[in-house]
């Protein structure tokens, strides 16, 4: 019909109009791609350091530096490591997940959230309680006792979460195919819990690699403490830093492990309908021993340290709460913890705006380079911050910009993951519809996106703030002259043996953790479940 | 039906022709994919358009082009005599255009009564605040939902009154025209004819220009006063209702807008020679083999029919019954032995075996082999 009714005065091209007049792409994207690219660039920098260093010491004083005894000892300490506390960690986590969701244990709700709890109380607390108690702890055992409590939750929640959220149907698929309860659980339900243990594997070595105040508190030598070390003789100078280089090498080895293992897989549920619930193994005669097993786990990583902070805090009596060192500590840990917060989920917006609503090679090379950040220890980026900013702009070292910069990359990816949860939940569709209504687009997007990413930046912020309280290894690194944070006062007690003194910090250390704990407890049952 | 111009809105005293939106030769490409290839269309003021496609056709894109929440890689709208987009680019919130999308796109955040005066200009006293609330009230009316329902949450209103607050929010900034996005296809099959209904009979009070997408060709014909139909990115047909139902451009069109009867024919003049006999068809501008297009509801069991065919099996629906009918060789014509399939509404009066007398009611149309 209309096709008929062509008006003469259209006889012009059409096809030549509407070029470049809208915007298209709209100049918010472009503005915000500039922004993350940015950011992303930024992110960079310890990465880059490190591969400039490199470079720039030469080959052959590279060779010199990395093809000597003292390295390989670190190597072997770090594999060793890594070899006996990763599996120790999944066994646990598995294992304590498994009895959980799937057995009819009794208290299985309590048992859900107590095995959780170690989280709370950062490693290196848990180390200072356990030297602090048993003062002849030391070496690669007790390295791999302390890591084991203080880690194998990064394997229990997101493998619990998993489970949790399993699809019964398979495993009954697999019963009726005449499988038995043993069977169904090494053939059926592992398999699909790879994607969970791969990702929490990763980031229990992750946490070896980059952990200092934990194993340098028992003695125990790994490459991050032995960059510190360096650090703290010759400052930025090229042993520590070609130690830095291998360090960051075995991060990516990691990451490139975990990747081929997790693969293409997509364990989701196949097919509609509302899932059944899980069916829970009865335990019988084996209840005794699986709670007096939990117990056990639950009294050496948390009661242990517990029991010790307490000791101390009776020993050290009303002397060690001295409010001239307290309450600075306190009100310093409290503005980096904001101020890093507020910054890192600003600058995650955009990065986490691109992932969801322009899903493009681009914003995967972003999350890339962002995967990569992740997975740099504290010390690097610490290390790469303080030798950027004497060299390239001076003004800045000793500054808690930098600092809070630091915090920025470290924590980055805590803020994402709520970020993006939170933009999923607020489509493109909506926006339109403000649009729609006559709200110009800043307006529909401040009015309706914004507010509705609200809760998440939120939650997003406070895991932030939460991990800036006990972040330890680049706060020494980079923390202006006279900068008491609870985790570096904590850190300067219990390196002079005060254990008492270094007690009020420690507790105020765990009670900040626990809201932490919980936040991420319940964020991996939600992520599970989409 | 029996003159033989094609009648347009205008010749029926529907409303008058003037054109209130044209778009001329959109052309939209997502990366590779070309979405829209040319798109000409018409609506005139107060009208309803339907436009109707299958998923992928580009429905969607071009109500968004209109909207104003895409740009065209070339071509042009004109809004009530305004260039948008094209050679000038009016942004979504300046168009003065209603939109309700397929899941209604309420703010979850924001209650019903919030929800519908999202658009309304914001209230910084007391009497602003008081006309605002006056007017939430008169919308929930107009949409035959409760005053009451206001401070209800969007989850917690079902999905058809969620339909009606997206509409009531549309209303309020009064556009001059309406975009529905498929708004009926996610209610169930009951809710979606109630809600279609109250949502025409709002949208005509008001006297607002409509346009309609769906996948649904029942909801297009039965909805709107003009119905173009999408296909691959262009329009392969526009007109009424009953025209493009039953003069439909090509085969694929006349499937797709309802089920359709298709014989081999030989068309001598403008007698289309098939085995249901000699049907008229208008416009024989093809002469010689031709497929012949019936609708099935214009073929009849009555016991006086010239045609026989005997029943091969039926399928009981109720209300009616969808019976196939083999079709015996009429003497001295081609063909014959073809299985048609039509519909009838009793059941008793069709079982397998049966022989059966027919008679074809209306013209056919032809389409070249």
């Amino acid at each position: 019909m209309s096709k008929t009714q062509l008006v003469p005065d259209t006889k012009r091209d059409p096809r030549m109009t509407g070029g470049g007049k809208a915007p298209r792409p709209p100049l918010g994207v472009s503005a915000l791609a500039l922004l993350a690219t940015l950011i992303a660039l930024f992110s960079l920098v310890p990465l880059g350091y490190v591969i400039y260093m490199t470079i720039a010491t030469g080959w052959d004083t590279v060779l010199e530096l990395v093809i000597r005894p003292r390295v390989g000892e670190l190597l072997l300490n770090t594999i060793l490591l890594v070899l006996v506390t990763v599996p120790l960690c999944l066994v646990l986590g598995v294992g304590g997940a498994w009895l959980v969701e799937r057995t009819n244990l009794r208290g299985h709700r309590w048992w859900a959230l107590a095995l959780a709890a170690p989280l709370a109380i950062p490693a290196f607390v848990n180390s200072y309680a356990w030297a602090s108690t048993v003062p002849s702890l030391a070496g690669l055992g007790a390295g791999t006792l302390i890591a084991t409590l203080s880690y194998f939750p990064l394997v229990y929640i997101p493998v619990a979460a998993t489970m949790g959220r399993l699809d019964p149907a398979i495993e009954q698929s697999a019963a009726s195919l005449g499988l038995g309860p043993w069977a169904v659980f090494f053939r059926v339900v592992l398999p699909q819990l790879r994607i969970a243990m791969a990702g929490g594997a990763l980031l229990v070595a992750l946490h070896l690699l980059s952990e200092y105040g934990a194993f340098a508190m028992i003695r125990f030598d790994t490459f991050t403490t032995a960059i510190m070390v360096q650090f703290q003789s010759a400052f930025s100078g090229a042993a520590g830093n070609m130690l830095a280089s291998v360090l960051v090498l075995l991060c990516m080895l990691l990451l490139l492990g975990e990747a081929k293992v997790r693969g293409n897989a997509r364990y989701s549920r196949v097919g509609f309908g509302a899932q059944g619930l899980a069916f829970r193994l009865r335990l019988g005669r084996y209840e005794i021993a699986s709670q007096l097993a939990l117990l056990s786990l639950f009294v050496l990583s948390v009661g242990v340290p517990l029991y010790s902070v307490v000791r101390w805090l009776i020993a050290g009596g009303a002397e060690i709460w001295d409010p001239t060192e307290f309450f600075p500590a306190l009100f310093q840990t409290m503005g980096y913890g904001l101020g890093g917060a507020v910054a890192t989920v600003v600058v995650a917006f955009p990065l986490a705006f691109l992932a969801v609503r322009h899903a493009n090679w681009f914003s995967k090379l972003l999350e890339l380079s962002n995967y990569i950040t992740s997975s740099m220890p504290g010390i690097v980026v610490g290390l790469a911050f303080v030798t950027v900013a004497i060299r390239v702009v001076p003004g800045i070292y000793q500054s808690a910009y930098v600092l809070l910069a630091a915090y920025v990359l470290l924590f980055i990816p805590r803020a994402l993951v709520n970020l993006r949860a939170g933009l999923a939940q607020s489509p493109r569709e909506l926006e339109e519809a403000a649009r729609s209504l006559g709200r110009s687009p800043a307006m529909a997007f401040c009015r309706v996106t914004l507010r509705l990413t609200a809760p998440a930046a939120a939650g997003g912020a406070a895991l932030v703030f939460l991990a800036i309280v006990n972040e330890l290894t680049a706060t020494l690194l980079l923390a202006p002259n006279g900068t008491r944070t609870l985790a570096t006062a904590f850190w300067a007690k219990s390196s002079e043996i005060d254990y008492a003194g270094a007690a009020p910090y420690a507790l105020l250390m765990i009670l900040i953790s626990v809201p932490m704990t919980y936040l991420l407890f319940q964020q991996s049952k939600k992520a599970a479940g989409q | 039906m029996t003159t033989s111009a094609p009648p347009t809105l205008a010749s029926h005293g529907l409303v008058p022709a003037v054109k209130f939106l044209r778009t001329i030769d959109l052309v939209k490409s997502f990366g590779s994919k070309e979405v829209l290839k040319g798109v000409d269309l018409s609506v005139v003021e107060g009208g309803t358009t339907a436009i109707v496609g299958p998923s992928g056709s580009g429905k969607t894109t071009l109500l968004r082009l209109i909207a104003g929440f895409e740009n065209p890689d070339s071509g042009t709208i004109e809004l009530n005599s305004r260039m948008v987009a094209g050679d000038a680019w009016i942004p979504a919130h300046k168009r003065e255009i209603g939109y309700v999308a397929q899941d209604g796109a309420l703010f979850p955040h924001l209650s019903v009564a919030q929800n519908i005066a999202f658009g309304l200009d914001r209230a910084w006293n007391p009497a602003g605040r008081r006309a605002n609330a006056r007017r939430v009230a008169e919308l929930l009316d107009m949409v035959s939902l409760e005053a009451s329902m206001g401070d209800r949450r969007p989850h917690e209103i079902s999905g058809g009154q969620q339909q009606r607050v997206a509409l009531a929010r549309a209303l309020a900034r009064k556009p001059k025209l309406m975009l529905l996005d498929e708004p009926f296809s996610a209610l169930d099959a009951g809710l979606r004819v109630a809600t279609r209904k109250a949502v025409a009979d709002v949208l005509h009070a008001a006297e607002i220009t409509t346009i309609l997408v769906t996948h649904d060709q029942s909801e297009a014909l039965s909805f709107a006063d003009q119905v173009a139909v999408m296909r691959g990115g262009t329009l392969a047909q526009t007109g009424t209702p009953f025209s493009v139902y039953t003069r439909p451009v090509d085969p694929d069109t006349a499937e797709f807008l309802g089920d359709a009867v298709m014989l081999e024919a030989q068309l001598q003049g403008s007698l289309a020679m098939c085995s249901l006999g000699g049907i008229p068809v208008r416009h024989a501008t093809l002469q010689g083999r031709v497929r012949l297009m019936l609708r099935p509801e214009q073929i009849r069991i009555t016991s006086d029919g010239p045609i026989r065919g005997v029943v091969v099996d039926t399928v009981f629906f109720g209300s009616e019954t969808t019976v196939r009918i083999r079709l015996s060789p009429v003497p001295g014509l081609a063909g014959g032995g073809e299985i048609i399939t039509i519909r009838h509404w009793n059941a008793s009066m069709a079982r397998p075996g049966m022989e059966l007398n027919l008679r074809v009611i209306g013209e056919g149309v032809a389409f070249p082999v």
